[in-house]
């Protein structure tokens, strides 16, 4: 029986317990996360014919999606938003990762990064609605101005466009950038720091030569994970972004719900995600190069 | 699109889907949210003690595709403009009028419009009319009898229009003095949708539903709106200076949905004739008029109510008024894609 003896030898092999191992997590993977996207792709090349959908492929809802006026302007308005979103968290969060890197003693880091997750407990739609009441047209920032006789009209160029869209979203992807900063900044080994002192370097010197170089592959970091969701977000510009504010997701969901072109829609989809899969690996390729440079 | 939906904010709306599931398996309706109010149905818990099982729809189109996708249901509660498609995919099925006991007292000229060759395939159970609403201590009465102004520059900024292409394309439809949608041309569509691209200009944010409304109109950021009839009550009754004129000289118009009968069953049927039956009592019409602030399917319990319905802005007005029937779905479609298309500032 040399074939059963076989297999009891290979059950018994490393290589048998690893995949026995990894096998329910990638199917897992496989059936939650490859098979849907798979259908995804699919439909992109299918046609919605009112009730029926017509099953011969054809690459026009890609045409559609490229080509028309419209959705160009969405994609480069949904990038442009992102990348906005993208550097004003990032360039709001590194302060504060840096505050409680260097300035808190190292008993209350801990304390501090649950402190900073706190506004982060209540509901993301919560949020939403606290920011309109903030900037609302007699909102907080709208009541103070007034109050302080600084403006005689409400503004209105800070509620319903894309300003709010931007602040809405940097506020509520904040903790999101501050972590990974924290961590980079935390691995800085601190004998570096005062070596660049020793050598003559201020400050401020000595923050763009030492610290933020290293911290920068937390920088990084930051901005993909910032990036990536926000450019699929359509429930902020839905709710703050008024006439002008809508972005590819909302024309995403639109296309699957109330125009009823769910092939026009996966298309939409399926090109966003390889423009941010494109812009990601940018970002990844020059975090590479960064930490090759320096090594 | 066109229903209670209007009374309730996005976040409720996801609340109520998550806990809105009752005891009774034994009828089960396709609802929107906060529909699963018992003053809605006396009679159906007086007969058998308990609340229907509910789930709910945030969009009709999210309910439709749910039906198609098997979900069982008894009931579903569709607008006018979603019952052709919906009878065309077959997810609903005509209704037995003999089982509906006050069927002769529902709105006659809504149930015929659903009598389909095979049958009648909606009992009108709520409707409301959609008018030009205004701030009446910020802005005179003189500059609102006619819905151009939604064009004035002097507003700009300042309107608000609902995200809802039914009541946006009856609005334009009026204004470019097209008064039955279904007799609509193409030269009709294109005036219309260029119509409200000048619109879009003005408007400050597209309301979703009725509370967003109130707090734009509350804090005097929008003057002047396309709204429903229940905007001008309630926030009258929060001592707001609100007023809707139906009466401008273009017209207003009116929306109503309904109980559909679905064909993929949960149950028998007896228990959803109940409901029906439940839902028809003058009671409710009562209820639903003085409290929502909507107008009932029970023509006959309408009239009987006389001035509150007129004070709730249901009454009969002397101008054209275009009412949400059923149109051609090509057209629709096209209007739907049209209205995202301007909304993006196309």
């Amino acid at each position: 029986m040399p074939n059963s003896s076989r297999f009891a030898k290979w059950r018994r092999s490393e290589a048998f317990r690893g995949l026995a191992l990894a096998s329910p997590p990638f199917l897992y993977a496989l059936t939650m996360l490859a098979a849907p996207l798979a259908a995804v792709v699919l439909f992109s090349f299918w046609t919605q014919d009112y009730l029926t959908l017509d099953r011969t492929p054809t690459w026009n809802n890609y045409k559609t999606a490229w080509t028309e006026a419209i959705y160009q302007a969405l994609m480069l308005r949904s990038l442009k938003v992102s990348a906005l979103v993208t550097a004003a968290t990032v360039i709001l969060s590194f302060p504060i990762a840096y505050y409680v890197s260097f300035r808190v003693s190292p008993r209350r880091k801990t304390l501090w990064i649950f402190l900073i997750t706190i506004p982060f407990w209540t509901s993301y739609l919560m949020r939403i609605f606290l920011w309109k009441v903030i900037l609302g047209y007699n909102g907080v920032v709208n009541g103070s101005l007034m109050g302080l006789g600084l403006i005689e009209e409400p503004l209105t160029f800070i509620l319903y466009n894309q300003n709010a869209v931007i602040l809405t979203l940097s506020h509520a992807w904040a903790p999101f950038a501050i972590l990974p900063i924290f961590v980079a900044l935390e691995r800085i080994d601190r004998s570096l720091l005062e070596a660049s002192e020793d050598l003559g370097d201020g400050p401020v010197r000595r923050f763009f030569r030492v610290t933020l170089p290293l911290a920068m592959p937390g920088v990084l970091a930051a901005a993909v994970i910032v990036f990536i969701p926000t450019i699929g977000d359509y429930v902020t510009p839905r709710l703050v972004g008024g006439p002008n504010g809508l972005l590819i997701a909302n024309m995403i969901e639109l296309q699957f719900k109330k125009a009823n072109n769910a092939p026009l829609g996966a298309a939409l989809a399926i090109s966003a995600m390889l423009i941010v899969t494109i812009i990601s690996i940018i970002f990844l390729w020059l975090n590479r190069r960064y930490i090759r440079s320096r090594a | 699109m066109n229903s209670g939906i209007r009374n309730v904010a996005a976040g409720a709306a996801i609340l109520a889907a998550s806990s809105a599931w009752a005891a009774d398996e034994g009828l089960v309706v396709l609802d929107w949210p906060s529909y699963d109010d018992e003053f809605l149905f006396p009679g159906y818990i007086e007969k058998h003690g308990d609340m229907p099982s509910f789930s709910m729809f945030g969009e009709e189109e999210e309910a439709f595709q749910k039906l198609r996708a098997g979900f069982k249901a008894d009931l579903a509660h569709p607008c006018s403009q979603s019952v052709s498609k919906w009878r065309e995919a077959g997810v609903i099925e005509p209704f037995d009028p003999s089982r509906i006991e006050r069927w002769d007292d529902v709105n006659a000229a809504v149930k015929e419009a659903f009598n389909f060759d095979d049958g009648y395939y909606l009992v009108p159970a709520d409707w409301g009319t959609t008018s030009l609403t205004y701030r009446a201590d910020l802005v005179d009465e003189s500059e609102v009898q006619s819905l151009q102004v939604f064009l004035d520059p002097e507003y700009a900024g300042r309107v608000s229009i609902g995200d809802n292409v039914d009541d946006a394309y009856a609005l334009a439809y009026l204004a470019v003095g097209q008064t039955d949608w279904t007799k609509a041309t193409e030269e009709d569509f294109q005036k219309a949708s260029d119509w409200l691209r000048q619109a879009h200009q003005n408007v400050r944010a597209y309301w979703v539903d009725g509370a967003e409304l109130a707090q734009l109109m509350g804090s005097g950021e929008v003057l002047i709106s396309w709204a429903w009839n229940e905007t001008a009550v309630t926030m009258s009754a929060d001592g707001h200076n609100v007023v809707s004129n139906r009466e401008t000289i273009e017209g207003s118009s009116d929306w109503f949905c309904g109980y559909a009968n679905v064909s993929n069953q949960a149950n028998d049927e007896a228990k959803a004739y109940d409901f029906i039956n439940a839902w028809m009592e003058p009671r409710v019409a009562d209820y639903l008029v003085n409290v929502w602030g909507y107008g009932h399917g029970n023509a006959t319990a309408m009239a009987d109510l006389g001035d509150d319905a007129i004070n709730v802005g249901l009454g009969e007005v002397s101008v054209p008024v275009l009412s949400q029937v059923p149109m051609d779905h090509n057209l629709r479609e096209r209007m739907i894609a049209e209205f995202e298309v301007i909304k993006a500032g196309f």
